[in-house]
């Protein structure tokens, strides 16, 4: 399993050539989300990283509308001649350059693609161009192993940084500023929601949006030995807004201690978390996201109560197109759970008149049944 | 007129059985609804698998389509039951699936030929974008919501793919898709529809050099409303416009779908806009809960004043649904199932599925069973006198009293 990492100038390269680094992300300005090079310093230093036998890997992971696609082609034309292989997200950005270079790929699944089939549909469309998937942190070990050993590209991981939780190509921090300089003015911000424990979030806007990220860095370093195992061919580390400790990170990845591993912990600047790497259990809670009234069952729903009127009667729209009938019974759920049975020796319609049976579509006026209340379902439960 | 102009569909939101048949009736060419699963509304009431079919009656029968979403972003485990699910779909005539994820797209693709919409959870947002989703077996795109018509126009030409945008409604301020705040502060995976909303919290913002401590909703986006932009949909040749809301109440999916169709009918017969209901409509819009109005990046790219800095409990309207008609005939009157109550002498509005309101007092109300009542409770059925015109479904709707 290699290391890749990004540089912005050639003091952060000539420390990737000493650590053994084999490539170097590098962001343009122009194309990358927190890009900080200009085009003359990304060819310049393209050009010293290939020297130093660095592969060049250019980032152009922003999501682009189709006039501002449009005007970034200009400058990934000029800046693809200097460099090995692109990252992309955007899916525009993939078929461009697929049909319009021979540059090899390296695709940014990180949003989403939480399968498997959407991972080789990926790879099958880039027809043998994908050199590697950059895997979404969201999936857990088994998740992550299962995908290493059946993909048939390698596979990279976040091994530490920041975790974007959110991107907007709006300006949102400098509407805050009533003389704001410039549009293209970078800014950055602590935010502190009312809602959540959570305090700290980092905040940035740039020329390409605003960026929110999580309170806590992402970190799987004290599973790199399992990661390895598993097959993972690169981890990736990012450390684009904090002093570079990659030196450090090299021994721990090389010889892992837990005690070495601890004490970087404590001295890191920010929290860290694996996240769901030992699970995701994102969905558990979606039941109770539901109120229960609406956690309806197939099959023999009959129609919900309108109007329970105290010793008088339920009013019960029907909706099955069975209709119902007198000689039906049924069974009524309250919307709390509890459940009721009866027979039903009282049908009327709207005009109060006695009927033997009600079609969907028409409010049916059965006998009062204590304990029950509006909106409870109804459904059949035997047909006499 | 109206044979020389292509005029794109109205695709309104439908939560349930109810809102479908409230959002067809009141002119909408199509809706989109979620089955139990694979949809981003987790909470909403959502339909079983017989309703599924039932609604694809009723539409068809009223030459209207319906679209199911698929459009989570789902996990393996997900993908096992999608392809009876998609089989079934197809089965009862379902018109297309909305999906925002390769793996269902491919798995929609092995197991039917139902059309295939990419969401606009998917974010796309250029032509290459399209071009690649159009490989992929889709057959209509949905912009994201950053894309103005004008690039959409460009899309739609050069990518030779029909195209769908949104023209109201509740907007993500995030690129769709691309917010995670929900998975990692509150463990729900926002793009399996456990979204928190966290981005209409209010936020304590400071370490801008240029920026005391400040309290802001600054990530909450106002919300679309596009009526006044129809014209440049068209000339565009956009196919959908679509209304967002899933949640949201019988008014909401009767008002849009009634507003935009009566719209889009009017310059599809004139040729124009250049109408005095013109007006009539931007009032109709305002009617609805809904907060403050933006045209986003329908024209120009969305900025500073896209962000609604206040807290979501300033939304209420200044007008309330008080119930909807049940049954209307002389013999039983006109029945409502009341949803906020209302008092005898009232001024209530019920809104036909087209034309005029119809504008009735409350003089005399009873209850089913023909006792004389001054007022109204919420969750009960109660009689006014039959009025001419009105029909069962029709929507009825209140001015807020203060």
């Amino acid at each position: 399993m290699k290391l890749t990492t990004y540089a912005k100038n050639l003091h952060e390269l000539n420390i990737l050539k000493d650590q053994g680094f084999t490539e170097v992300i590098l962001e343009p300005k122009s194309l990358a989300r927190f890009g900080k090079l200009s085009h003359d310093e990304f060819i310049k230093l393209s050009g010293r990283a290939q020297e130093l036998g660095l592969r060049v890997l250019l980032e152009w992971d922003i999501l682009m509308t189709e006039d501002v696609f449009i005007i970034k082609l200009d400058a990934i034309k000029e800046l693809i001649p200097f460099v090995n292989a692109v990252r992309v997200q955007d899916p525009g950005a993939f078929n461009w350059i697929l049909e319009n270079t021979d540059k090899p790929l390296q695709f940014i699944a990180e949003n989403g693609n939480h399968n498997l089939n959407a991972l080789e549909g990926w790879i099958d469309l880039s027809h043998g161009r994908m050199e590697r998937v950059i895997l979404s942190i969201e999936l857990s070990k088994t998740t992550i192993q299962e995908y290493v050993q059946k993909l048939t590209i390698p596979c990279e991981l976040l091994g530490l940084g920041r975790i974007l939780l959110f991107y907007t190509p709006r300006p949102l921090l400098s509407a805050l500023i009533p003389d704001k300089i410039s549009i293209n003015e970078e800014f950055a911000a602590i935010g502190e929601s009312e809602e959540s424990p959570h305090k700290g979030f980092p905040i940035v806007e740039n020329q390409h949006g605003t960026f929110m990220f999580h309170i806590k860095q992402f970190c799987l370093i004290e599973y790199a030995q399992e990661l390895r195992e598993m097959g993972l061919c690169h981890l990736r580390i990012d450390q684009r807004w904090e002093e570079s400790c990659l030196t450090e990170i090299s021994c721990l990845m090389l010889k892992f201690e837990t005690a070495r591993f601890e004490a970087f912990k404590q001295r890191y600047h920010q929290d860290l978390m694996r996240g769901f790497y030992l699970v995701n259990k994102t969905d558990v809670l979606f039941p109770k996201l539901k109120n229960s009234r609406l956690q309806k069952r197939e099959g023999d729903y009959v129609g919900e109560v309108l109007e329970v009127e105290k010793g008088s009667h339920l009013a019960i729209m029907v909706k099955n197109p069975r209709g119902l009938s007198g000689r039906d019974c049924i069974k009524i759920l309250h919307p709390k759970g509890e459940v009721f049975e009866s027979k039903i020796y009282s049908l009327k319609n709207l005009d109060l008149e006695e009927v033997n049976h009600v079609p969907a579509g028409n409010v049916a006026l059965v006998q009062f049944v204590g304990g029950v209340w509006v909106k409870s379902q109804v459904f059949y439960l035997t047909i006499v | 007129m109206s044979s020389l102009i292509k005029i794109p569909e109205v695709l309104a939101p439908a939560g349930s059985l109810d809102k479908l048949k409230v959002a067809i009736l009141y002119g909408a060419n199509a809706v989109y609804v979620g089955g139990q699963k694979f949809g981003l509304r987790t909470a909403a009431e959502n339909f079983t698998l017989d309703e599924l079919r039932e609604g694809m009656v009723f539409a068809h029968e009223r030459d209207a389509k319906v679209y199911v979403v698929l459009n989570s972003f789902l996990h393996d485990k997900d993908l096992l039951e999608l392809p009876d699910f998609v089989r079934y779909l197809e089965e009862i005539g379902t018109d297309a699936v909305i999906v925002s994820d390769l793996g269902v797209v491919n798995t929609v693709r092995k197991h039917s030929q139902i059309s295939i919409h990419i969401s606009t959870q998917a974010s796309t947002l250029n032509t290459q974008s399209a071009l690649l989703w159009k490989k992929a077996g889709a057959s209509r795109i949905v912009l994201g919501r950053e894309v103005s018509v004008k690039e959409a126009g460009k899309i739609k030409r050069a990518a030779d793919i029909e195209i769908e945008m949104f023209i109201h409604g509740s907007m993500c301020m995030a690129y769709s898709g691309h917010c995670v705040i929900s998975n990692f502060t509150q463990g729900r995976d926002s793009n399996r529809g456990g979204c928190a909303h966290s981005c209409r919290f209010e936020y304590s913002l400071e370490g801008l050099d240029t920026l005391e401590k400040k309290k802001a909703f600054f990530m909450s986006s106002k919300d679309l409303e596009g009526l006044r932009v129809l014209p440049h949909f068209i000339e565009e040749g956009i196919d959908s416009l679509k209304i967002e809301g899933r949640m949201k109440s019988h008014l909401y999916a009767g008002t849009m779908s009634k507003v935009y169709s009566e719209a889009l009918k009017f310059y599809a017969d004139n040729g124009h806009f250049l109408s005095d209901d013109l007006t009539k409509w931007e009032s109709e819009l305002g009617k609805v809960s809904h907060r403050t109005y933006t045209q986003a990046s329908l024209v120009e790219k969305a900025s500073f004043n896209s962000i609604f800095n206040e807290r979501e409990n300033s939304l209420e309207g200044e007008w309330q649904m008080v119930g909807s008609v049940i049954d209307a005939s002389p013999k039983s009157g006109i029945v409502i199932e009341v949803r906020n109550a209302f008092n005898q002498g009232d001024e209530l509005e019920i809104i036909p599925f087209s034309g005029d309101v119809i504008k009735v007092q409350a003089r005399q109300i009873m209850d089913l069973t023909m006792k004389a009542l001054t007022r109204t409770k919420p969750t009960t059925l109660v009689r006014l006198p039959y009025v001419s015109g009105v029909k069962g479904s029709f929507l009825i709707r209140q001015k807020v009293k203060t």
